[in-house]
Formats: structure tokens, sequence, C-alpha cells
């Protein structure tokens, strides 16, 4: 499951974010900001719009923060604590 | 009525007891907004602040920001509003550049203010903060408002330059009174509105709308930085009845997962304006709450200039509307004549509330003010109706969600790395058609993404960082030299 969501994180991040990107290049605790996410909070909102759409849940501004968007497994773990039954 | 010291007592004597602004759990009535003004006025003046000296208004949507603008131009001061977004490089230009006398900000911003204004004659005065109550009080109404014209200057705004720095422009009280005039004719908002600012008043979009809301007596209600819960809490819990929006505000607020039902039903008026909206992101968000969004079109040069409040909203859905009061638009082929009904050429204004011209800038002034026109750069068409349609940009900018971006001001920064032998900024649309921004890079030696990130870290305000960075051996050129900016475009689809 685990890695699953990670799986679809990724995807979104390259169809949102990370254009010249495919999903494989990107491993679970690269550095995502020093890939530029995060640095515009446009983009940024834009990516968490789309999370929320591909998981079905509602993430609010005040969660976003620089250490939840670190890497693929950060936002992984936070997901996985959203929609946990 | 003479100046926006007028406009503002008319409203007080007309409107004394309403709600001026709410910012969050607190409230000021327009009386009590005239006494912080005329506080803090007769501080300036005690300061040394006199008629034509600048004063920067560095501060985000709030009480404080609307009675600082009130209170510079009681004295005659010009204000020289900053969003309290930008960064340190970004507010060291727009003081040294307008000579701003003092800073107005707020206790957190008062560090990046210090550093960006020093080497500047500023300096710095928070009247914001969890330390601060209003401490201006009392005011010698005899030296306030006296000896202010209608012809001088009331504001500074800049506007994006292809010279890679900002175009500073001047408003004069008499352009800021017909704007007001202008926009609340047009709209038709009155004393019972609740008007919900989250685009910040310090840009032109929304401070023509704030201007025009102290006009008409409405209440403003401010936040900070958008965030879609409490803007949809705001609107629901404050009923407000206008909400001023750009498309990326209307886009994730009508593609977000749904969180609880929401009643929107105190909304009148929803505007988009500083980007095209879709007429993909007008279905969705009038599906999601009932109401379709406007389109506003205007410029820093000339104000609010169009504004689509068509019966027949469905069928005209991407149209910028027809122009407002006392304005006047002609389109123009290359060689100066009118268009055709439906022909498209270059957008021109004639407005009462247009600036004259870029300060120090004469030719680029000459270019773009012409026989009592601004030639705004942008290529539209008007139909039958005269209803306004933009189709395309003269310009070169790059437009993200409303803000400008010029590629020569990045190009010209990325030219200081040590790294970067040449580089190249455009505009590519995402796979929704949003237009973001690309980077070309022809690097003397190895670098990395994550380089080119640090580097700009700090420097620019976030909306003008490359989305995408590609690394070339080079950068195609036309044989006089000119960067091949459409084969990049076209190479990135």
């Amino acid at each position: 499951m685990t890695e699953e969501i990670k799986e679809r994180i990724k995807k979104v991040l390259v169809r949102k974010l990370l254009q010249g990107l495919n999903p494989e290049d990107i491993q679970d605790d690269t550095s995502l900001i020093e890939l530029g996410v995060g640095a515009d909070s446009v983009a940024t909102l834009e990516f968490v719009v789309a999370l929320e759409e591909e998981f079905q849940l509602s993430i609010d501004e005040d969660e976003i923060n620089p250490e939840l968007l670190a890497t693929v497994s950060n936002i992984s773990d936070y997901i996985s604590r959203r929609i946990k039954p | 009525m003479q100046n926006i010291a007028d406009l503002l007592l008319s409203t007080v004597e007309k409107h004394s007891d309403r709600t001026a602004v709410v910012e969050g759990e607190r409230k000021v009535r327009y009386d009590n907004l005239y006494s912080m003004v005329q506080g803090l006025s007769s501080f300036l003046l005690s300061k040394g602040i006199g008629h034509g000296d600048r004063v920067a208004i560095f501060l985000p949507n709030s009480i404080e920001l609307i009675t600082s603008f009130f209170a510079i131009a009681n004295i005659g001061a010009v204000s020289v509003p900053m969003s309290s977004a930008y960064r340190e490089e970004e507010i060291k230009f727009y003081v040294s550049h307008s000579s701003a006398k003092l800073v107005l900000t707020e206790e957190k911003l008062k560090p990046i203010a210090e550093r960006a204004s020093a080497g500047t004659e500023a300096s710095i005065l928070p009247i914001k903060g969890e330390t601060l109550n209003w401490p201006f009080s009392g005011a010698n109404e005899q030296i306030i408002r006296t000896n202010i014209e209608q012809e001088d200057e009331a504001i500074y705004l800049y506007s994006t330059g292809s010279t890679g720095k900002p175009k500073r422009v001047a408003r004069t009280h008499f352009n800021l009174l017909a704007l007001a005039d202008n926009h609340t004719r047009s709209v038709g908002w009155t004393e019972e509105d609740r008007i919900l600012f989250t685009v910040p008043i310090s840009h032109t979009y929304g401070f023509g709308n704030f201007i025009s809301a102290v006009k008409a007596g409405a209440s403003i209600h401010t936040l900070g930085e958008f965030n879609r819960n409490r803007v949809l809490d705001s609107i629901e819990k404050e009923r407000i009845t206008v909400f001023p929006a750009v498309p990326f505000m209307l886009s994730v607020l009508a593609e977000t997962f749904p969180q609880k039902n929401r009643n929107l039903s105190s909304l009148k008026l929803v505007i988009s304006a500083g980007a095209p909206l879709s007429k993909e992101t007008s279905h969705k968000f009038h599906n999601k709450f009932g109401i379709y969004p406007r389109q506003l079109y205007g410029s820093t040069e000339t104000g609010v200039i169009s504004i689509n409040l068509s019966d027949d909203i469905e069928t005209k859905l991407d149209s910028v509307g027809r122009p407002v009061k006392n304005v006047e638009v002609i389109i123009l082929t290359e060689d100066g004549s009118r268009c055709e009904t439906n022909e498209i050429g270059e957008i021109a204004v004639k407005s009462p509330s247009m600036a004259a011209g870029y300060y120090g800038l004469a030719e680029e002034s000459e270019k773009a003010f012409r026989n009592g026109y601004y030639f705004t750069g942008d290529l539209g068409r008007m139909d039958d109706e005269g209803y306004l349609y933009i189709v395309g940009r003269k310009k070169l900018f790059i437009n993200i969600s409303g803000n400008k971006v010029d590629p020569a001001e990045l190009e010209a920064l990325l030219s200081q790395h040590p790294k970067v032998r040449e580089a190249a900024i455009i505009g590519v649309n995402d796979n929704f058609g949003n237009e973001i921004v690309k980077a070309v890079i022809v690097p003397e030696s190895d670098m990395e993404t994550k380089e080119v990130y640090e580097f700009f870290k700090g420097k620019i305000s976030d909306f003008k960082i490359p989305r995408i960075i590609e690394f070339r051996e080079e950068i195609p050129k036309s044989p006089t030299g000119k960067v091949l900016r459409e084969r990049l475009r076209q190479e990135s689809d």
C-alpha cells in the first residue's frame, strides 16, 4: 500500500510540478526542494489540489510546510496517516 | 471633490457608523478609520514628511495598510505600496527608485525592510504588530488636507518593464478620483456591499477595487495570503457580496476536493482579472458555486479598462466586457488605422484615470503613450456589441496567474551566475494550458538544477522562479542574434 501511494504521488508530481522528469527518476528520498518543489506557492497549491483529487481528501494550506514537501516519503507518510481507516 | 482626502471624508460624512474594514476579529467603522488616518497624518507631519515626499507601504492587506494610504494622501505625500511578499532585492529597488523617506511596515517585516533600505535615506517604522497598539492619536485638522491639488501625485505603482526593471507610473489625485468614479458607476457597488480582499491592495487590481469600495462606502474585508478555506469561511460567515480574484484562485477553488457544502449565496459578483480566465474554469466554478466569474481588464498604467457584466454571460464567457464609464477603447492595426469589428489589432485606451507616462523613461513613454492613448501591447478584438476580447500579447511577458514575469529580468539575473554562459527565459504551457516559466541555460561547466534554485532563493518573488529548467549546448538565434523564443516554445510543446 505504501509503495502504491508513493508511485501515485510521483505521478502527480511529474504531472503538476516536474514535467521534465519521469516518475522513475524520482527516488523516495530525493530532496524535492532541490528540484524546486515548494519554491513557487501557486505551483505548490496546484500540486496539493491534485493530491487531494488523487487521494480524495482535503489538505489545508496551513498543513503545507517544507518538511511535508521535503521528500516523496514524507508526503506518503502524511497521506497514509490521513487515509488510514 | 478635489483629492483623495475629500473622497474619504465624503464617505465618512455619509456612512460614519458603517463598517469600513474588517480584518479577522478586528473591525473599524468609517469614523474610527478617519480618526486613525488623522492621527497617522499628524504623526507623519511631525516626522518631517510633507507634500511630495514618498512613503513606502510594506504591509499585508490590513486596517493599517488602508489607514497608511489615506494618511499619506491627506498630507499631499505619495504612497509607494509594495507587496508584503517581496524579497529583499525587490524592496531595495522600490525604496531607492522612489526615493522613499519612510517605510511603514509591520513588526515581523521590519528586519527585511531594514536590510533592504540600508544605504537609502528611508527610515523604517512598524505600525502593525502583536506588541503594538495603534500609537497615533490627536490631529491638527488645520494642517492636514491643505494645498493638495488634483494634479498632485498620490501614488506610485510599478509596471513590469521590458528593460528588466519595473517602470514607475504616477497616478494623481485626479486619476484616482476618476478611477473610483468610473468603477463604481459601472459596477454599481453600494454601502451595503461587503468586498473580500485576498488579492493584494498594493497591486493595481486590488488597489482599484479598494478605492472604489471606499467611494461607495462598502466594507472592506481583508485576508492575507490566499487560503481556500479562509476565503470560503469569510464569504460564508461575513456574507461577502463581492469577491475580486485571479484565475488561479478560481481554478483551485473550483477543483478543490469538497470538504463540506458551502453557502455562497451572498455573492453577487465574482471578478476575475490579471490573466485570461478559461471557459473551463468559468463553468467549473459556476457548477460548484452557482455563480459565473466576470472578467475585468485593466493595467497599472490606466486602472480598470473594462468589465464583463453581460446579462448573457454564457455566450460571452471569454470576453473582458465593455469599457467602463468614461473609458474609451480602440483597436488599431499595425499601420495605425482602426480595425473593423472582430478584426484583431493592438488595444489602445483613453481614460481619465491613466498615468501620463513612465518616470525617467522618455523613449518608452513616447512609444506607449501617444495621441492621448495608452498602447497596451495587448492584442484584441471588439465584437459588434462592443465587447472586448483579449487574444494575445505583443509584449514578451509571461503571465503566471495574474503576475507578470519579465524574461529580461530573470535572464539578467541568471547571467550573474558564474556557471551560466547564457540563458533564455520563456513561457510554456503546462498540461492544463496554464503558462509557466521555463529557463533554458547554456552552462559554462557542469551544472545541476538545484544550483539554479539555490541561486534564485531570496532574490525574486516565488512566482518568478522557473518551473522547468533545461540545460543545452546552445540557444537558437536569428542571424541578427535575437533569441528565437518561439522556436524554444515550440520545442517545449
